[in-house]
C-alpha cells in the first residue's frame, strides 16, 4: 500500500471552495500537507495458528531456490491511498482521501496495466457532520453533486451505538480508518475480478483473507511485510525470528474470526545478519489446497525470484517484491 | 493516420519552449535522432488545432534505479544474474525535439501537451517548408536524398533558388575523406541540378576543378548502380546513368607529349582538350604566381609597362636592335635580353626609370613562370582554352589539375574563374547560371594565412557571385579550418561522416552531442543537410553516382606512361582522324625539332581542322632534303710494274 504525500490538487482545493460557500468559518488549511499513516493503536499481539505441515513449526529449506528460479507470477496487486487535511471548522477536520488500486501484468517480463480491469481511482470528503451543525443535508448533497465526489460522515455511531469524541485527532483517525478501508475495497474488487477470470497466479500486496472467492483461489497469493501480529508463539518464534535466508516455516492455517480462513507461513527472503530479526521477513497466505508442502515450496520459490530486481529506493525493499514497487509507482502516477 | 507513437511531456525542470519539446515513447518505438516527428495539440487555437513538426535531436533512457549500485547488491555482482530476474524494471524512453514549423505559426507558443506520430512524407514537407517551393507555380525542388524514418520515405528537396540564386546561393560539403561522400555528393546533386532544374529559368553548366585523385575522371562511363541505389534513384526521379555532356581540359606534362590527367587513355581522349596558355594570358595573372616579395612596388610598375605597351604591339626603342612584337615567353625573353643588352652597351643603370635590376628580377621572375608551369604555359603563345562564350546546357566542364605544381593550380583556378566571371557579367558565356566546384577549400580558401589571390577570388564568389549566377560548389574536411566568409554565404551545406576533432570546434556546438554523434558515425551514402528552409539539420540518403568510380576507372583506364614524340603526336591527332598511322607520323616530322613537331600538333589540336593530315603537315617550314654531292671521278692510278717493288 502506498501513502502519497503530494498537496491539494486543483480539484480538491475546488471542493474546499464548494465547502468555503457553506461554511463560512471553514478555514483551509495552507498547502494540505497529506496525513502520514496513523501509528497502529492495535498493539503486537502473538496469536497461535493450527500448523498444518507436520506437528511443529520448524525451519525448511526451499528447494530449488536460487538466483536461476523463474517465478510464476503473471501479476502483481496493490493499492494506494493519500489522506489530505484540506481545511477544519472551528479544529473539525475537513479531509479528502483519494484511494486506487491497480493490476499490473507481466508481459515478456515488462508491465503494463491489466487491460479487463481498469485501475481504480476514488475520491471522496470526510466530514464529520455531526460537529458541522451549519451544514445541512441539502449542503452535503450539493457538495456532493458539484464535486462529484462521495461524502463520508466520520461522526457516525458506532455499532454501540456511541458517537466519536469531538477531539479533531479522534476524527481524523476514524478519517484515515474510512480511506483504508475504502481503499481494501478496491483491492478486493480487482482481485476477486482477477480470480474470476482465473487467471496466472497474482501476487497481491497484503492478505487475501478479506474475501471469501478471492481466499478461497488458486491464483491469489498475499504476501504480507508487516508483522503486528505474529502467528507463532513460544519455541516456534525463536524458529520463525531465526529463519535464514532462503527458508520457510511450517504452514499453519489463519482463521480469523471475521473472514476466510486461508494457509500461510514465513519466509525469509534476505539474510538477516546486521539487521532486524523482521528483516527480509514476508508472510505468504495461500488459498487451502492440499499437497501443502509441495504448494508451499512452489509459492515460496516465485517469491524468492521477486526478490530481483531491488525495489529500492522504497524503505520496504527488503520484503517488496519489485512488481509491487511497479503497481505503486504506476498509482502514484495516476492518482 | 498513424498511431501515435509517443506523448509530449514537459516538467518544471525540463520545460517545453517554442523551440524545444519533449517526448517520450515505447520502447520499440522506430524513432531515433534526426526522426521527424508531428505533435497534434489538443486544445484548439483560434479554431484550429495546432500542429508542431520537430525533428529529434537527443534521446535519453533510464530506468527508476537510483543507484547502479542498487544494481549491483540486486544482482549480487554478478551479470550473468540479472538475465534471470523475473521483471524488467521500468524504463523510459525520452527525446528531445527541435521545432521544425508551427502551424498557425502566430502566435508562437511553446509546444503544447499531445501526442506524437510519425511524420509522414506529406508532413516532413511542410514541416521543412518545401510546399511552398514544390508547390504548382513554383516547381523549384532539386531533390537532395531520400529521409527515412520508421517507414517514412520522403525526397528531401532544395530550393533552386536558393541553391543557384538569387535568394541564396552556393553550396559547401564537409566530411572526411576516402568515404566518397563529398565527390559522390556532388556528382549526385549535380545530376538531380541538370535534370531537375526549372528550364524556364535558363540554361545551367558546372565547371568542375578535379584538384586531387581521379574521382571526377570518368563522369561520362557508366559505374555500377546497386539494387538498393536504383530505388532511391526512382523516388528522387533522377535517371541512373552516366552524364551526357562531359568535356575534360588539362595541360600537358612538363615533356609536352602526353596530357597531365588520369583520363589521357587514348580510349578516353575524344573529348579531353588540351589547356595550354601563352604569355598574354599569363601576363593577366602573373600576380598568382608571384608572390609579394616577389613583385614589389618597382616591379609591378614594369610589368604593367611591359603588359601596356610591349605585349602583341610593336615595340621600338633606341637601346634596342629592332623591332619587337612580342606575342609568347620566348618573344618576351628575346625582348629582355636586348634590352639588358642595350643598356650594357650604354652602360646605364636606368630604362625609362626601371633600374636594371628590376628588370633583370622581373625578367627571372617572368621567365621562370613557363618552366614552373610547364606543359600549361608555352613559350610559342599557342592557346587552348574552355569554350568560354560557348558553353552548352547540363554539360560539365572539368578541368583536371589534380596532378599540377601548386602554382599551375592557382593560375588555372584564378584565369578560368576570371573569365567565367568576366563572361557572365556580359551575359555571353552560353549558360545563364554555372556552378564551379572546388574540393579541397582547405588549401585555397584556409581561414587563417596569407591572403591569396586564389582566396580572394574564392571570397568574391562566395560574396557576389549570386547574383550573377555563378556559384560555388565547395568541399572540404575540415570546415572549421575554411575562410568563415566563404562558409558562412553557403546558404546550403551537407556534412558526411565527421571526424571527431573536427566536431568538438565551436562551430558545431549548435548542434546537439547526439547529432554531434551521428555525424561522426555517418554511413556512406548519408548526409546531413542544412538548407535556409530548414530549421534544422536533417538527415538524408542519397545513392551513389552513377558514373564509374574514380578507383575503377583508373583501373579499367590505366594512365598513359610518357611515350616517344611520335607515339604522343599519333595518340593526339588520332581522335580527329583515325587514318593517322605511326609511320604516317614518323615520316612527316623526322626533320623537325620536338618544339616544331609540339607546336604543330597543337596547332592542330586547335584548328581542329576537316583535313588532319594537310593541315597538320602545314605546320612544318618546307625543308628541302640535302642532296648529296656528286663523288668527282677520280683519275686512274698508274699501276706499278710487277717487277718494281718500291712502285718507282
Amino acid at each position: 500500500m502506498l501513502v502519497s504525500n503530494s498537496g491539494p490538487d486543483a480539484a480538491s482545493r475546488a471542493a474546499v471552495r464548494l465547502l468555503m460557500q457553506r461554511l463560512p468559518s471553514l478555514s483551509p488549511v495552507e498547502g494540505g500537507a497529506s496525513v502520514e499513516p496513523i501509528a497502529p493503536t492495535d498493539p503486537p499481539i502473538l496469536r497461535s495458528a493450527q500448523i498444518v505441515e507436520g506437528s511443529a513449526v520448524r525451519a525448511v529449506k526451499v528447494p530449488g531456490a536460487s538466483g536461476a528460479t523463474t517465478s510464476g507470477f503473471g501479476a502483481f496487486l496493490d493499492g494506494a491511498q493519500k489522506v489530505q487535511v484540506v481545511a477544519h471548522d472551528r479544529g473539525m477536520p475537513i479531509v479528502i482521501g483519494t484511494v486506487s488500486a491497480a493490476v499490473r501484468v507481466r508481459v515478456d517480463r515488462r508491465m503494463i496495466t491489466w487491460g479487463h480491469q481498469p485501475p481504480r481511482v476514488e475520491r471522496a470528503i470526510y466530514l464529520p457532520l455531526r460537529y458541522l451543525p451549519t451544514l445541512t443535508a441539502a449542503d452535503v448533497s450539493t457538495v456532493a453533486a458539484q464535486s462529484r465526489w462521495r461524502i463520508v460522515d466520520t461522526s457516525t455511531a458506532d455499532k454501540n451505538g456511541e458517537y466519536p469524541s469531538q477531539h479533531p485527532a479522534f476524527l481524523l483517525d476514524r478519517a484515515i480508518r474510512a480511506v483504508d478501508q475504502q481503499r481494501e475495497e478496491l483491492e478486493d474488487r480487482l482481485a476477486e475480478a482477477w480470480c474470476a477470470r482465473g487467471e496466472a497466479p497474482l501476487f497481491i500486496d497484503g492478505g487475501i483473507s478479506r474475501t471469501t472467492s478471492v481466499a478461497s483461489s488458486t491464483c491469489a497469493i498475499g504476501v504480507i511485510k508487516s508483522h503486528r501480529t505474529l502467528y507463532v508463539q513460544g519455541e516456534a518464534l525463536g524458529i520463525v525470528m531465526s529463519l535464514r535466508k532462503g527458508e520457510r516455516s511450517s504452514v499453519f492455517r489463519v482463521a480469523p474470526r471475521s473472514r476466510s480462513s486461508v494457509l500461510s507461513w514465513y519466509l525469509r527472503l534476505r539474510a538477516p545478519d546486521g539487521h532486524d530479526a523482521m528483516w527480509g521477513l514476508v508472510r505468504v497466505e495461500v488459498a487451502e489446497c492440499d499437497r501443502l508442502s509441495e504448494r508451499a515450496e512452489e509459492i515460496s520459490r516465485w517469491v524468492l525470484a521477486e526478490t530481483t530486481p531491488l525495489s529500492l529506493p522504497d524503505g520496504r525493499w527488503d520484503k517488496m517484491a519489485y512488481g509491487v514497487r511497479d503497481c505503486e509507482e504506476f498509482l502514484r502516477a495516476i492518482s | 493516420m498513424s498511431e501515435a507513437l509517443g506523448r509530449v511531456v514537459a516538467t518544471e525542470r525540463k520545460p517545453n519552449t517554442p523551440h524545444e519539446f519533449h517526448f517520450w515513447t515505447a520502447i520499440d518505438s522506430p524513432v531515433g535522432i534526426g526522426t521527424i516527428v508531428r505533435v497534434d495539440g489538443a486544445q484548439p487555437m483560434d479554431g484550429q488545432i495546432p500542429h508542431i513538426y520537430g525533428i529529434v535531436v537527443e534521446g535519453f533512457s533510464y530506468t527508476d534505479l537510483q543507484s547502479p549500485m542498487h544494481d549491483v547488491l540486486g544482482h549480487d555482482g554478478l551479470p550473468t544474474m540479472a538475465g534471470y530476474a523475473s521483471t524488467e524494471r521500468a524504463e523510459i524512453r525520452l527525446y528531445t525535439a527541435a521545432v521544425l514549423r508551427q502551424i498557425p505559426e502566430e502566435p508562437l507558443q511553446p509546444v503544447p501537451m499531445g501526442q506524437v506520430f510519425l511524420a509522414e512524407e506529406a508532413d516532413v514537407q511542410v514541416a521543412l517548408r518545401m510546399d511552398s517551393y514544390l508547390r504548382e507555380g513554383a516547381n523549384t525542388g532539386i531533390p537532395v536524398g531520400v529521409y527515412r524514418a520508421g517507414g517514412t520515405d520522403a525526397v528531401i528537396y532544395l530550393d533552386a533558388d536558393f541553391l543557384l540564386g538569387p535568394e541564396a546561393a552556393h553550396l559547401n560539403i564537409t566530411g572526411v575523406s576516402g568515404l566518397a561522400t563529398k565527390t559522390s555528393a556532388v556528382e549526385f546533386l549535380l545530376a538531380s541540378l541538370f535534370k531537375h532544374f526549372p528550364r524556364d529559368k535558363g540554361s545551367i553548366a558546372a565547371v568542375c576543378f578535379n584538384v586531387k585523385g581521379p574521382d571526377l575522371c570518368y563522369l561520362d562511363k557508366p559505374g555500377e548502380v546497386e539494387k538498393t541505389d536504383e530505388v532511391l534513384y526512382e523516388k528522387l526521379g533522377v535517371e541512373a546513368k552516366p552524364f551526357e555532356g562531359v568535356e575534360y581540359f588539362a595541360p600537358y606534362t612538363a615533356k609536352g607529349l602526353v596530357l597531365n590527367t588520369f583520363r589521357n587513355n587514348e580510349a578516353l581522349l575524344d573529348n579531353v582538350t588540351p589547356l595550354t596558355w601563352g604569355l598574354r594570358e599569363v601576363l593577366q595573372f602573373a600576380e598568382v604566381l608571384l608572390n609579394k616579395d616577389d613583385v614589389d612596388a618597382k616591379a609591378d610598375a614594369l610589368i604593367d609597362f611591359i603588359k601596356e605597351n610591349v605585349v602583341d604591339k610593336e615595340f621600338r626603342d633606341p637601346v634596342l636592335t629592332k623591332t619587337h612584337r612580342v606575342q609568347s615567353f620566348a618573344d618576351l625573353d628575346a625582348w629582355f635580353r636586348d634590352v639588358l643588352q642595350g643598356m650594357e652597351k650604354k652602360d646605364g643603370e636606368s630604362w625609362r626609370t626601371h633600374h636594371v635590376a628590376t628588370i633583370r628580377k622581373v625578367r627571372n621572375r617572368l621567365s621562370n613562370i613557363s618552366t614552373r608551369c610547364a606543359g600549361l604555359v608555352t613559350d610559342s603563345g599557342a592557346v587552348s582554352d574552355l569554350p568560354f562564350g560557348s558553353f552548352t546546357d547540363r554539360t560539365v566542364y572539368v578541368v583536371d589539375v589534380a596532378n599540377l605544381e601548386e602554382d599551375a593550380q592557382d593560375l588555372i583556378f584564378a584565369r578560368i574563374v576570371s573569365k567565367l566571371r568576366e563572361h557572365l557579367e556580359r551575359r555571353d558565356l552560353g549558360v545563364k547560371h554555372l556552378v564551379v566546384f572546388v574540393d579541397e577549400l582547405n588549401k585555397y580558401a584556409p581561414g587563417d594565412g596569407a591572403d591569396t589571390y586564389v582566396r580572394k577570388m574564392l571570397l568574391d564568389i562566395a560574396e557576389r557571385g549570386r547574383y550573377l549566377g555563378l556559384v560555388l560548389f565547395s568541399a572540404q574536411q575540415f570546415r572549421s579550418q575554411v575562410h568563415r566568409r566563404v562558409v558562412g554565404n553557403s546558404g546550403t551545406a551537407l556534412f558526411g561522416r565527421m571526424d571527431a576533432d573536427e566536431l568538438s570546434t565551436p562551430g558545431y556546438a549548435v548542434l546537439s552531442p547526439a547529432t554531434r554523434t551521428k555525424l561522426a558515425t555517418l554511413e556512406k551514402g548519408q548526409l546531413m543537410i542544412r538548407h535556409p528552409h530548414f530549421t534544422q539539420p536533417i538527415f538524408v540518403r542519397f545513392p551513389r553516382p552513377a558514373v564509374m568510380q574514380g578507383r575503377e576507372g583508373a583501373e579499367r583506364y590505366p594512365q598513359a606512361s610518357e611515350i616517344s614524340l611520335e607515339a604522343a603526336i599519333l595518340r593526339a591527332l588520332r581522335p580527329l582522324d583515325p587514318t593517322i598511322t605511326l609511320p604516317w607520323v614518323q615520316e612527316i616530322t623526322a626533320l623537325y625539332s620536338d618544339e616544331e613537331v609540339i607546336r604543330a600538333r597543337n596547332a592542330t589540336l586547335l584548328a581542329r581542322p576537316d583535313n588532319v593530315k594537310a593541315y597538320f603537315t602545314a605546320q612544318f617550314r618546307k625543308i628541302i632534303p640535302a642532296q648529296a654531292a656528286p663523288r668527282p671521278m677520280a683519275g686512274s692510278i698508274k699501276s706499278a710494274p710487277e717487277n718494281d717493288p718500291y712502285g718507282f
